[in-house]
Order: structure tokens, then C-alpha cells, then sequence
């Protein structure tokens, strides 16, 4: 009996070995990649205000409703506001899969799976 | 190696991989909302992949695991140090949190225990199994264990995709290795006995 085991142990290493590796990758949902971006951004403005809009990494871009707050006068006190949480891209990211967003730069965009 | 931040200041040469990775973790230690974006766009995906692969039957938790994955970097990132990747290093998360559920699941009485003996019959024959089409065997392997009961394919999942011991898993769950063997020998018949019969 021990060597039918024996066999048994090699078969599911070697189904488990011959899984790894190349299988294809499974795409996270669009809107639970939506949800962990907004929840990340709650907790990260938990413990302070997020980095101002005019120091965040510059070849990442700004959508146009960020870019307005960049711009505007009072940019160095808004600028650490989360504008996404007023924005209708993310309720649509959060709740709709693939959700039709179009806007440049906009983070939720980014999370469509095509 | 120093902090996440110290390492990352003032490079001004080319950056390894490693190094870019501690760049990138400081840019959202810091709050940076678009590093914040890039990286779950970046690495969810995968994630997801090796969350979903590693708990079936049970794809309604996937997105809570995978969430929580992330909250985690989120609590650590500051104790990234660059030692492996920064992929590598969420794998190790995930890994870790798969292996919570293992270990909460497994603990549970197992209904589907009994006194039948567990002995065991050959697979019936290897090499037709070595002649399947590696596509297909994938998806009848994932259909299988996902028509498994729950235990069982947890506990395989744990010793042979997850390469862990049977002492470990018993160690890990606070029962006997001889009864983690046990439910293994369990699991490996009703696995084969789906297999055979094309389930």
C-alpha cells in the first residue's frame, strides 16, 4: 500500500508542478481593483493628508478634474484632496464591471481589463 | 539594508529592479496617489490569480482575501526592504493569508470524516494522464477540486500546490499528523474517483 502512496504523492506533485508557472493568469475584477484603490486612499488619508497633487510622481499624469485643481489658486490647499471621492468615475469604477470611464489619466479607467 | 524611504533618496545612477521597487514603495508610503493606483494595477492581477487558484471551491472569498492582501502591504510597506521584488513580496502576503484560511478551515470538525478505511488503490494509469493535453488537464484538475468538499480540497491544495508537510499542516491546525494523513488519503481518493469519472 505504501507504494500505491508513493504514486498517488507523485501524481498530485506533478499535477501541482505542472500548474505553476504557465498557466494563464486569472484578470482581477475591474471593480475590485476600484475598491482597493479606494480603500487604500481612505486608510492612507487616515493617518494624514495624501500627497499634494503638484508633487505626485509627474509622468503618472492627472485627470482633467485633478489638473483643475493643480491649476487652480488655491492648489497648494486643495491639492491634498482626495477629488476622487466627489468624482462619478469612481462610484461607477467601485460598482459597474468595465465601467465605461474615459477619462485620460483617471485611475479608475486604468483599472479596465481589455 | 536601510528604510524603504533612506534607500530610496537621491539616486541619481541607473536603478536595479530591487531599487526601483524601493522607489516605488516609498512613492506610496508617502501617499502618492497615482504610485497608490500603479500599484494595485499593477500587481492585483496577479494576486487574484494565485488567491482564486488556491482557494477553491471557495470563489466567493476571493475579493475580501485579495483586499485584505493589499490593506496588509498598505500596514507593512514600511518593512519592505527590497530582498525580493515587490511582487514577490505580496505573493508572501497572500500566501500567508491563504494559509490562515487553510488553517481556520482545516481546524473545523470535518463532517465528512468517518471510520472507513482509507486505503489506498493506484491511479489507475500515469501515463494516460502524462498524454493529456496540458490545457485541458489544467481545467479538469480546477474542476475537480472545485467539486471536491471543501476540506479535501484545501488539504490538497495545501500539501501539493503549497508544497507544506502533513506535520506541518498538523502542527499548523493542532491535529495529529496521522489524521491530517488520514483526510489526505481521503481527499486523494475522492480526487481520483472525480477524475476517473470525468466530474
Amino acid at each position: 500500500m505504501a507504494n500505491s502512496r508513493d504514486t498517488e504523492d507523485r501524481f498530485f506533485r506533478w499535477l501541482a508542478d505542472s500548474e505553476s508557472g504557465d498557466s494563464p493568469a486569472a484578470s482581477a475584477p475591474t471593480r475590485l481593483k476600484s475598491n482597493i484603490y479606494s480603500t487604500l486612499i481612505s486608510r492612507q488619508e487616515e493617518s494624514g493628508p495624501l500627497r499634494n497633487l503638484c508633487e505626485t510622481t509627474a509622468d503618472r499624469g492627472l485627470c482633467v478634474f485633478e489638473r483643475l485643481v493643480e491649476i487652480s489658486p488655491l492648489a497648494e490647499k486643495t491639492g491634498s484632496f482626495n477629488i476622487c471621492r466627489l468624482c462619478h468615475a469612481r462610484v461607477l469604477g467601485e460598482r459597474v464591471e468595465n465601467a465605461p470611464i474615459y477619462w485620460g489619466n483617471c485611475p479608475y479607467a486604468g483599472f479596465q481589463n481589455h | 539594508m536601510g528604510s524603504v524611504k533612506s534607500q530610496a533618496d537621491n539616486r541619481s545612477r541607473e536603478r536595479t529592479p530591487g531599487e526601483q521597487d524601493l522607489v516605488f514603495a516609498a512613492a506610496i508610503l508617502d501617499k502618492d496617489r497615482k504610485a497608490t493606483a500603479e500599484f494595485v494595477g499593477r500587481y492585483s492581477d496577479s494576486i487574484y490569480s494565485y488567491v482564486r487558484h488556491r482557494l477553491i471551491p471557495r470563489s466567493d472569498l476571493v475579493d475580501d482575501l485579495v483586499q485584505d492582501v493589499f490593506l496588509a502591504a498598505w500596514d507593512n510597506l514600511d518593512k519592505f526592504r527590497g530582498a525580493s521584488s515587490l511582487q514577490g513580496w505580496l505573493l508572501g502576503i497572500a500566501r500567508h493569508k491563504v494559509e490562515s484560511y487553510y488553517r481556520a478551515s482545516l481546524r473545523e470538525p470535518d463532517p465528512i470524516e468517518s471510520d472507513r478505511d482509507s486505503d489506498s488503490v493506484p491511479v489507475d494509469d500515469p501515463r494516460l494522464e502524462e498524454a493529456l493535453d496540458r490545457e485541458r488537464m489544467e481545467a479538469r484538475t480546477r474542476r475537480v477540486l472545485e467539486s471536491l468538499p471543501e476540506t479535501y480540497s484545501l488539504a490538497l491544495l495545501w500539501r501539493y500546490w503549497e508544497k507544506r508537510t502533513a506535520r506541518d499542516i498538523a502542527r499548523d491546525i493542532g491535529k495529529t499528523e496521522k489524521a491530517v494523513e488520514r483526510t489526505l488519503a481521503r481527499a486523494r481518493d475522492e480526487f481520483r474517483r472525480r477524475w476517473n469519472h470525468g466530474e
